[in-house]
């Protein structure tokens, strides 16, 4: 039987150095280009035809902004619009990742650590910056939450600081390890159903389809939940409390 | 974990940063103006659109307003001038029947005259046969002839005779 975590292994398929960095492609950066050209052409195409009675591709993208778009207004606030572009981009880009990764045979970008880790990252030094420059050392008031106690400012400042740290690698965390952990599963399931032959193996066959639907919904429901929290940390950026 | 294998790391973060670079761009420059203008000017058109059929229906309720008052308006004279025509109807028949009625009693009154007229001539004309008839048998009586004085005398006598009866009757 395949190892479980065998469709996680990567291969350089074409080794590339940048300033004595490994910049090889592998099936992952195949996969992210992938998604990139997939979006940008979906986008284009449902763009193309900006009629006012829209094509069923437009009226699915427009669903999609509009989504979106209200997604920020009740975190951030018109205010936040300013960053659309970005979180459709995020929303989209991890979306497309998880639901190609679910294609047999292809990989899934998001069950890499380190890719969700350098969004998430990335997503809160920005929320950081945002807040630094609209609110200046104010900002810091984040770590002291309103109505506490003067003796206990000194207890409640790690607690905030270790929450606050806490954040880029929960939105991390969750994305990889929900997409790994998916994969792991329908991995196993389908090694069973092949062990299983004939005569059993339908049982665990009957599972991984179910599963795989789930997978689906857990596909959309990852990318909305790390999209979402972005826009929350955003927002505590923008609104001190 | 696989995933936990360094040897990947600097190029996936490479082209994360790279790839996920030019889909921000891609999607910022060509993608999301259009899509959120279209959504605008469909909402700017649907808001207009029901705006206007607000006050087309206002415009129409108007309309019929003034189209029922108008009609109620006809009707009303519409009215008037059948109840105008039935008068003007009766008023007629009612001449008429008086100049008929004026009619038949001329010609009554006509006939009547007439039936007078030709009972006097008859009598006249029965006045002048008895006469006659009365000398006739006179002569044959008296079997004697008279003279032409006798005669008018005679007759004067018997016409008298005769008018004196017929005043009796």
């Amino acid at each position: 039987m395949e190892h479980p975590l065998h469709p996680f292994e990567l291969h350089t398929i074409i080794p590339l150095s940048l300033f004595g960095l490994d910049v090889s492609i592998n099936k992952a950066v195949v996969m992210m280009f992938l998604a990139v050209g997939l979006i940008g052409g979906l986008m284009l195409m449902a763009r193309s035809s900006g009629s006012l009675v829209p094509t069923k591709l437009q009226s699915l993208a427009e669903m999609l902004v509009e989504f979106i778009r209200g997604m920020i207004h009740e975190t951030m606030g018109p205010e936040g619009m300013r960053f659309f572009p970005l979180i459709a981009s995020l929303f989209l880009f991890i979306l497309f990742c998880n639901l190609l990764g679910l294609i047999p045979g292809s990989y899934t970008v998001t069950s890499q650590l380190v890719v969700t880790g350098v969004f998430a990252l990335s997503v809160y030094a920005l929320s950081l910056v945002v807040g630094l420059k609209l609110h200046g050392a104010k900002f810091l008031g984040i770590l002291v939450p309103p109505g506490t106690p003067g003796w206990l400012v000194p207890l409640m400042v790690p607690i905030e600081l270790i929450s606050q740290l806490a954040r880029p690698i929960s939105l991390a965390v969750r994305l990889f390890a929900n997409m790994t952990a998916g994969h792991v599963i329908l991995g196993v399931l389908f090694g069973l159903t092949i062990s299983g032959g004939l005569l059993i193996g339908w049982l665990p066959f009957s599972f991984t389809v179910a599963l795989y639907g789930l997978e689906l919904g857990i596909a959309f429901i990852q990318a909305y939940i790390f999209t979402i929290l972005t826009c929350v940390y955003m927002g505590d950026a923008f609104h001190l409390h | 974990m696989p995933q936990f294998d360094s040897q990947f790391f600097s190029s996936l973060i490479f082209w994360e940063l790279i790839s996920f670079g030019i889909l921000v761009w891609i999607l910022y420059k060509f993608a999301f103006p259009p899509i959120l203008e279209a959504l605008e000017t469909r909402e700017r058109t649907i808001r207009g659109s029901i705006e206007q059929a607000e006050q087309n229906r206002l415009a129409a309720e108007q309309r019929l307003q003034a189209y029922e008052a108008k009609l109620s308006g006809a009707t009303q004279e519409a009215e008037a001038i059948v109840a105008a025509a039935k008068a003007k109807a009766q008023r007629l028949l009612e001449e008429n029947e008086q100049r008929l009625r004026a009619e038949s009693q001329r010609i009554q009154a006509e006939t009547a005259r007439e039936i007078d007229r030709e009972r006097r001539k008859a009598l006249q004309s029965i006045r002048g046969e008895a006469a006659d008839m009365a000398l006739l048998v006179a002569e044959k009586v008296l079997a004697r002839t008279l003279s032409d004085a006798d005669h008018r005398r005679l007759a004067q006598e018997a016409l008298h005779a005769v008018d004196a009866n017929e005043s009796v009757d």
